[in-house]
């Protein structure tokens, strides 16, 4: 059986076939791998028996401080013997050229080496030449080594070696462990150069890459969408910007209300929508408000123009435009509110709101509905309060448990529209409307605690979230 | 929503049954009152702006003993005529706050709690139904500290007296330049010349209304007796106002008398409640409830109105301060919140028709799915977004732009006309993330056009080292291919523009149609953005091009 190679196996081996013995090094060198790919390598070659490893331990020789100076000068015993050729010295002469542990270590070894002898005098003693002084081994081994560094299986006098090294500072060792590597014979008759397995380094790290994806809460948005399809609701659509008078007038909510302030709702600058609805519209919604707020309502007030607050204007719209005897619609997109940012408001959010109009169409229907929507989207611990919306009555509100947070929280809204809504509208029948914000159960999905970071458009979240 | 502090030990004193602290926490929410926040037996509760009954926690325990069926039906609103107390009012307050009214209550306790929960009541009414303030205002005095009759009359704003919270005399003008509520609220009054007050017998200045009452008669811990006076600009307000007032003094344990008034269009208030016919068949067509015509009577008393049942039909009585009480759908309501909403069950009616998604959400999700098939993700931006942005940085003219009045948020001004400087904007917060990066965004436009055109618009950027024009023109005419069919073009425009690179960009063209533009973003504009690598981009409209 063929061995499958990789690619980095490969190159080891081409460069071992070479140069039959490498250290880690030299073959990250001659193979241009890195020196992990290398020790990779090597140990995938030798589990399969392609390579062997031999630790090795070195041990390099080279001159001390005091060696390097007796390879320049001369051993002090060399010295002394320099000193005395013309004739014999004290050794207060001698002193004064060799000092300390070099008088002391020339003395010793001239001695030793049979080169000199030494008379008592009256003014101390005398040193003179014994007899010639040949080039001793340890000054041959000095020579060999200069300022290099050897191995030490290299020199051959051991014994001077010795020597040197019980003298201080002549020679130092160094040891120095290595691994070299070679190829087994199984691997020498390897042709790496016609093995083409395609095998990459599957360990090796590679860059990260991120799907392209749909913004998450947008994947909400289309989740909640689809549930409100599925219970038979069809999807309207409207403007972002709506007169007052869709907005609020046609709510019933009344024009000195503090809702409609500048402070709560956006208003356009130097716009107005000049016949924002029908004269009879206008009309009607103008005598509901002055008999039951008991005010003087102003067209004024109502053609100017805002963000819309909710999307509820457009479900009104279709209902007094259409006045469709059942129907079951609903209506999308963002809502607007003239709020400070913070990790819980935004000033520009979603909201999703359906209207079922038609017979028996009764508030245990709506909750019927809602129940059904938490259901499909997993939260089946629900109950209902009783809540205040401006345009409908009865009004409750859903409170769906959060296993996490352990507590009960407000989701959507709903109710069934006013008559003072419908009725000046022409609508006959009861409305029951139901809905709200969209990026609150986004959070929830997403365990965010800070709505600012659906709009924040930071990749690191998108392509990870 | 308002929002209300109590204590539990306190409201359970006030109830006249025995009731348990759970009992009461576990009643509040039925009574439309959301709890915000619960330590011990302060509990933080959040009520509706049309019911400034709840605004005490005396109103509270009025609506719990219902609920709870300790005290059922109306609270009967009783004023005692005495004939002894009595405002004047001048003729010359009838061209700048024309109406007041008012009540005596007598006899009463008052501790630091109950300043504290009649003043959270006084700011309600200030703030809602008042109109902060400008609609009606209301006035609570020590009435020991008063001598009868009262004058409702106006004076120059020369004219001075100690105000609350103070120790000297002010002038009228001082108060309204130099005093917090003055400043607040004197744009009310205008420039005119002269001012309302309501003065005592002796002369002694006891309010300046909508303003300030005067520091004389203040009310305190040692207070027995209460003078309510009610200001405004139309009678009915002032009476409804006034009716919540009594409400709440009635249940605090204060006795009502009769405060006369004359002059002008005033007359002394009654308070009376209301009839309203019930049709007892509303309550299964609107609530889907079958339940006899003494469960729905019963129902309406745990809410505090009466309830006769006449026939078909029921005769309901409903107190004055229960003026969000408009019609039959609102007797509903109470008949649901008296039966009690957690015993109605859900039930689920199937549709007669089929959902539907719009026409342009279902091509909206086409253009999604091809767009992120080219390896872009979406981002999301605000339409709402500022000048900078949107103009500034691309140094695109803004003399079209449409802002919002006043808006709380320096980020949030422009409606923006454009989505792609939005792109380039969360491209220069992503400066630290791996490139290439590849954005998309579709979303609404804005434009001027009696009053607003908006239309839905894609757009989309590359950026890394080797963006370029033609790498997004290939993409951007496959989007259109691949998904709707659409060949398009690019032509060489007549002018620049300075979001792109000179020469470096092109109109989109679908036909004899230009849908849009596309280009590498000028390096001006990327420096704005402090974006160190190369950008092109796109923007098109898909209204009227794949939908209506």
């Amino acid at each position: 059986m063929s061995q499958v190679l990789h690619d980095i196996e490969k190159k080891i081996i081409d460069s071992l076939q070479k140069i039959l013995e490498q250290t880690p090094e030299q073959l990250s060198e001659s193979t241009e791998l890195s020196i992990d790919q290398i020790r990779r390598g090597i140990e995938w070659l030798r589990l399969k028996e392609l390579a062997q490893v031999k630790e090795s331990s070195k041990v390099e020789i080279s001159l001390g401080e005091n060696g390097i100076d007796a390879f320049k000068n001369g051993l002090p015993e060399r010295k002394l013997m320099d000193l005395i050729k013309d004739g014999p010295k004290t050794f207060d002469d001698v002193r004064k050229t060799l000092s300390g542990a070099g008088f002391n270590a020339a003395i010793a070894n001239a001695k030793k080496n049979g080169w000199i002898t030494i008379e008592k005098i009256e003014s101390g003693s005398k040193i003179s030449i014994k007899e010639k002084s040949i080039e001793t081994p340890e000054e041959k081994l000095i020579s060999l080594i200069g300022e290099k560094s050897i191995p030490e299986e290299q020199i051959e006098n051991k014994l001077a070696l010795k020597f040197l090294l019980q003298r201080p500072n002549y020679v130092i060792q160094n040891t120095e462990k290595s691994k070299t590597v070679s190829l087994t014979d199984k691997a020498s008759k390897i042709d790496s150069s016609i093995s083409h397995s395609g095998a990459i380094d599957v360990e090796a790290d590679v860059p990260s890459v991120f799907a392209a994806r749909t913004h998450p809460l947008k994947d909400t948005i289309d989740e909640i969408r689809e549930i409100f399809v599925k219970l038979g609701f069809s999807e309207i659509q409207g403007n972002l910007t709506q007169s007052s008078f869709w907005n609020f007038d046609a709510l019933f909510t009344p024009q000195d209300h503090p809702a409609r302030e500048l402070q709560d709702t956006f208003y356009l600058e130097n716009l107005k929508f000049e016949k924002p609805a029908s004269s009879k519209q206008i009309k009607q919604v103008s005598a509901s408000h002055s008999q039951n707020w008991r005010y003087n309502w102003q067209l004024k007030e109502s053609q100017k123009m805002v963000l819309r607050t909710h999307t509820t204007c457009v479900t009104i719209k279709y209902l007094a435009e259409k006045k469709p005897d059942e129907a079951r619609v609903f209506s999308l997109g963002r809502v607007f509110r003239n709020e400070k940012v913070s990790y819980k408001h935004l000033v520009e959010f979603n909201q999703i709101e359906g209207i079922v109009i038609g017979n028996n169409t009764t508030l245990r229907d709506l909750m019927g509905i809602q129940k059904e929507f938490y259901k499909q989207l997993g939260l089946t611990k629900i109950k209902f309060w009783p809540t205040f919306f401006p345009y409908t009555e009865p009004s409750l509100q859903t409170m769906v448990y959060n296993e996490k947070l352990g507590k009960w929280i407000e989701l959507f809204g709903m109710g069934i529209f006013r008559p003072e809504v419908t009725k000046p509208l022409g609508i006959t029948k009861p409305v029951l409307a139901w809905g709200g914000g969209i990026e609150r159960i986004a959070m929830l999905k997403y365990d965010l605690d800070d709505v600012r970071e659906f709009y924040n458009n930071n990749l690191n979240w998108l392509r990870t979230v | 929503m308002p929002v209300i502090e109590l204590n539990l030990n306190r409201i359970k004193k006030i109830i006249s049954g025995n009731v348990t602290k759970k009992r009461i926490v576990d009643t509040l929410p039925f009574l439309g009152l959301d709890i915000e926040s619960q330590d011990g037996d302060k509990i933080r509760i959040e009520y509706s702006p049309n019911r400034p009954d709840y605004s005490t926690d005396f109103g509270i325990a009025l609506g719990l003993e219902g609920l709870l069926g300790i005290k059922k039906g109306i609270q009967k609103t009783n004023i005692k005529k005495q004939g002894k107390f009595e405002i004047k009012v001048d003729p010359s307050v009838s061209k700048i706050r024309p109406f007041v009214t008012g009540v005596i209550a007598r006899n009463g306790t008052i501790d630091d709690e109950t300043i504290k929960q009649l003043m959270n009541m006084q700011e309600d009414l200030h703030f809602g139904i008042g109109r902060k303030r400008k609609k009606s205002s209301i006035g609570l005095h020590d009435l020991d500290r008063i001598s009868f009759p009262l004058n409702y009359t106006t004076s120059t704003r020369g004219h001075s007296f100690v105000p609350l919270n103070s120790e000297s005399k002010h002038t009228i003008d001082q108060i309204l330049s130099e005093t917090e509520v003055g400043k607040n609220y004197g744009w009310i009054l205008g420039d005119s010349k002269n001012v309302p007050i309501i003065v005592d017998s002796e002369g002694t200045t006891i309010s300046f209304p909508p303003i300030i009452n005067a520091s004389v008669t203040a009310v305190t811990t040692k207070t027995k007796n209460v003078l309510v006076e009610v200001t405004s600009l139309d009678k009915d307000a002032a009476e409804d106002m006034l009716s919540v007032v009594v409400a709440i003094l009635q249940m605090a344990g204060f006795e009502i008398i009769q405060l006369t008034i004359s002059g002008g269009k005033n007359s002394t208030p009654r308070l009376n409640s209301r009839k309203i016919q019930y049709d007892t068949r509303l309550t299964e067509q609107i609530l889907g409830l079958n339940i006899s015509t003494s469960a729905m009577a019963s129902s309406l008393k745990k809410c505090r109105l009466d309830a006769i049942q006449k026939g078909t039909k029921i005769q309901c009585t409903i107190p004055r301060y229960r003026f969000d009480v408009f019609g039959p759908m609102d007797i509903v309501e109470e008949i649901a919140l008296g039966y009690g909403i957690d015993n109605l069950t859900p039930k689920l009616s199937p549709s007669q028709k089929l959902g539907e998604k719009s026409l342009m959400t279902k091509k909206l999700e086409i253009v999604s799915k091809i767009t992120v098939g080219f390896g872009f993700t979406e981002a999301l931006n605000s339409s709402l977004t500022s000048k900078k942005i949107l103009f500034d940085f691309l140094n695109r003219d803004s003399s079209q732009m449409i802002s919002v009045i006043d808006s709380k948020s320096q980020e949030h001004t422009i409606l923006r006309d454009t989505i792609l400087p939005g792109l380039i904007e969360n491209l220069s917060k992503n400066i630290h993330e791996s490139y290439p990066q590849k954005l998309f965004e579709v979303g609404t436009v804005f434009s001027k056009a009696k009053p607003i055109h908006e239309a839905i618009n894609l757009a989309g950027v590359i950026a890394y080292k080797e963006s370029n024009y033609s790498e997004m023109k290939s993409i951007l005419q496959s989007i259109l291919k691949t998904g709707f069919k659409i060949d398009s073009k690019t032509k060489t425009p007549k002018d620049n523009v300075t979001t792109f690179a000179n020469g470096r960009h092109s109109d989109i063209f679908v036909g004899e149609k230009s849908v849009g533009t596309i280009g590498e973003i000028n390096s001006d504009v990327l420096d704005n953005f402090k974006i160190r690598t190369s950008v092109v981009g796109f923007e098109i409209k898909l209204s009227g091009l794949i939908f209506d």
